[in-house]
């Protein structure tokens, strides 16, 4: 490996055959450059006559946006593409972790660059703090093949595994109608959609495109008065009601019978998870003895009502 | 008939499992299978891990090797729900059927069908075990971790197991299958403390859940047989499960059992619903992408698992306890596997007062007298 200086202009991005990392943030890195410059050199290679960028991605880049050149690099003397990239891949494994996406595209080069499948499972899983299946390997290798904007929403939400695995099971054009619903949620709303989407599907065997476009779900969309955040979360909620609808319909009717009997809203009041036991849990705070009184109180009128006996027919 | 018994691809022997009588029989029995001494199974079962399906390579291959801690366990029931005082031995582990639901995908980290040949530990196990229990009478099987006959014409363990219990006044024995492997069973002379036992289900579930098992019909045949030659016999429709039509299939199947197996030689009909830990589901879309009884409603329950929504199973019990006493099975014992006391009271009428309750009701085929309900 030797030291050399180049221009930006002689280094030949269009080829990535050796990048794992995309959609990061620049503008630490650039502050960091104007500051001090280019510490540690990127790698490069040469195929041919062109100069071919192994590892630094992120340094050329911002290089390239404050037109840092020229910049030095080192040198690397290697034909073999599977050894090139090990090069960078162990650069890259002393210094940072990686991300999921990182991961797939780094197993997805080296069975590109002709690394054995078992030799992959056995010996670089550990290494990604994956471990050792070849239906890991799988699933990493078709996250590897995602479009590209569905890994930018992966990288940017920081999916979970499960969560991307269950992305993944989903076709493009799915994929395409459910970006926008996942991007509001919270990492467990996210998972819990696309999981009851994907079951509801499984269920009746009716395409998640065909659920996604359902008059429902449209007329959720098109309601113009709903933040992205709101529509996201009642899609959420029509699907989870789609996946249960016993449940749903228990949690309803307990609901409406609680607005019913005009149950007051500073004693809350349910039934145990799922209505799997026959109890009932009521909760209610109180800062003095006058408070403790008022809800025993209002507690002692509603046990005395006759409709209260509808709310253990929900055990 | 159905006639496909278990022959693995491949026999592994761990070095120090050689000499019993148990692998030599095997061996014989086994035929023209390639056969491997091992000293360890350590790099076996990391090249194993490594596959695709490590469940379905693990079918493949048979391992003789020898239990080192104790054979026999207490069923491990699921916490906030009634348990019914079982105990397992774990004499083979895994099953040669590939049933979407099986737990044991979830429940064992060695994935190979295995069989423990130190029978000689068993036995003097087992002694002091009814021994230090002599005041109980204990239901005790082995299909818990694997079924109790897939490997019996290689193992012959009915014969084994069925000799030794048969004059142990304080135990009730039960071989539990979904296969119709009985030769050895039609073999041996009846005793009333031996219970033969099938998993039934829907023929629509059995067709496409429970890879390799017989067909129902198939398996209430080989029950008849066998009630005929004068055991006890049981049946255990668990896992229920409900989809379009489940009525009419259970109903059909219930009808057929009744008709088919004299009721009064029955010593239980158990009923369980679909359960599995929530780590199970991904197992199972993983490896049976076209199932879809994981996508009905499943709550996590008390212990965690998944199950349906108690509603549901209130329906499911109180339509498959109407078959079997639609059809004759009024006076056959039943009991829930792991259900809760709401469910008992709900469906049944009554609820045991804990697991000694319940096992003391099961008891039945030794003493009449231990059976003691709360109405």
């Amino acid at each position: 490996m030797k030291k050399e200086n180049l221009s930006l202009k002689e280094i030949f991005l269009k080829d990535e055959r050796y990048r794992i990392s995309y959609y990061f943030s620049l503008e630490e890195l650039v502050l960091s450059l104007k500051k001090v410059g280019l510490i540690s050199p990127p790698l490069v290679t040469f195929r041919g006559e062109r100069c071919i960028l192994v590892s630094g991605w992120k340094r050329v880049l911002a290089c390239l946006k404050i037109s840092l050149s020229p910049l030095p690099v080192f040198v690397i003397e290697e034909e073999n593409d599977l050894k090139t990239f090990l090069t960078a891949f162990y650069e890259n494994l002393a210094t940072r972790k990686f991300s999921l996406l990182e991961k797939a595209e780094i197993l997805n080069k080296l069975k590109k660059f002709g690394e054995e499948e078992k030799r992959i499972v056995r010996f670089y899983m550990p290494l990604l703090n994956i471990p050792s299946t070849l239906s890991l390997l799988d699933s990493y290798l078709i996250f590897s093949q995602l479009e590209p904007e569905v890994k930018r929403v992966i990288h940017e939400k920081n999916m979970s595994f499960p969560s991307v695995e269950l992305l993944a099971g989903f076709t493009p054009q799915e994929r395409k109608l459910l970006l926008p619903l996942l991007l509001p949620l919270s990492q467990n709303k996210r998972k819990k959609t696309l999981e009851d989407l994907q079951e509801i599907s499984k269920k009746n065997d009716v395409s998640a495109e065909k659920i996604l476009k359902t008059k429902e779900i449209l007329d959720i969309l098109g309601t113009k008065r709903l933040s992205p955040l709101q529509k996201a979360d009642n899609i959420r909620l029509l699907l989870k009601k789609k996946r249960y609808p016993t449940l749903s319909t228990w949690t309803d009717s307990f609901n409406s019978l609680l607005k019913r009997l005009q149950w007051p809203r500073e004693i809350e009041i349910n039934p145990s998870p799922f209505f799997e036991e026959e109890d009932f849990f009521v909760k209610f705070n109180f800062k003095d003895q006058e408070e403790l009184q008022a809800s025993l109180h209002k507690l002692q009128e509603l046990a005395s009502r006759e409709e209260l006996s509808e709310i253990f027919k929900f055990k | 008939m159905f006639n496909s018994k278990y022959f693995p691809q491949r026999v592994y022997i761990e070095k120090g499992s050689l000499n019993f009588p148990l692998t030599q029989r095997v061996l014989k029995n086994i035929g023209q299978v390639p056969t491997e001494v091992l000293e360890d199974t350590t790099s076996l079962l990391e090249n194993m891990r490594i596959s695709r399906d490590v469940i379905e390579q693990g079918k493949k291959v048979l391992l003789l090797t020898s239990q080192r801690g104790e054979f026999i366990k207490s069923c491990p029931c699921t916490p906030g729900y009634i348990g019914c005082n079982y105990y397992i031995i774990n004499l083979d582990l895994n099953c040669p059927l590939d049933c979407s639901y099986c737990i044991l995908q979830h429940y064992l980290s060695n994935p190979l069908i295995t069989v423990n040949v130190n029978l000689e530990d068993l036995w003097s196990q087992l002694d002091v075990f009814l021994k230090r229990n002599k005041e109980r009478i204990l239901r005790i099987g082995t299909g818990e971790l694997a079924d109790s006959l897939a490997l019996d014409h290689l193992t012959e363990h009915s014969i084994n197991l069925i000799s030794y219990f048969r004059d142990k006044s304080n135990a009730i024995f039960e071989l539990k299958t979904k296969t119709v492997n009985i030769n050895n069973v039609l073999k041996i002379k009846p005793a009333r403390n031996i219970v033969i036992a099938w998993s039934l289900n829907s023929s629509k579930i059995a067709q496409e859940e429970e890879i390799g098992a017989p067909p129902v019909i198939e398996r209430i045949n080989a029950a008849s047989k066998v009630s005929e030659r004068g055991f006890l016999v049981g049946f255990h429709f668990d896992p229920l499960i409900r989809y379009p039509e489940w009525e009419k299939d259970y109903r059909e199947v219930i009808k057929k059992m009744l008709e088919t197996v004299d009721p009064t030689g029955i010593a239980w009909i158990s009923l369980g619903s679909l359960r599995f830990p929530p780590s199970l589901k991904a197992i199972i879309k993983k490896r049976f992408p076209g199932t879809k009884i994981i996508y009905d409603e499943l709550i996590k329950g008390k212990d965690g698992k998944l199950r349906y929504f108690k509603p549901l199973r209130i329906e499911l019990y109180k339509k498959i306890i109407g078959y079997i006493r639609d059809f004759g099975g009024e006076q056959i014992p039943l009991y829930f596997c792991m259900e809760n006391e709401e469910v008992w009271r709900d469906v049944m009428g009554w609820v045991p007062r804990g697991k000694e309750n319940l096992e003391a009701y099961l008891s039945f085929p030794l003493d009449q007298s231990k059976i003691k309900l709360i109405y």
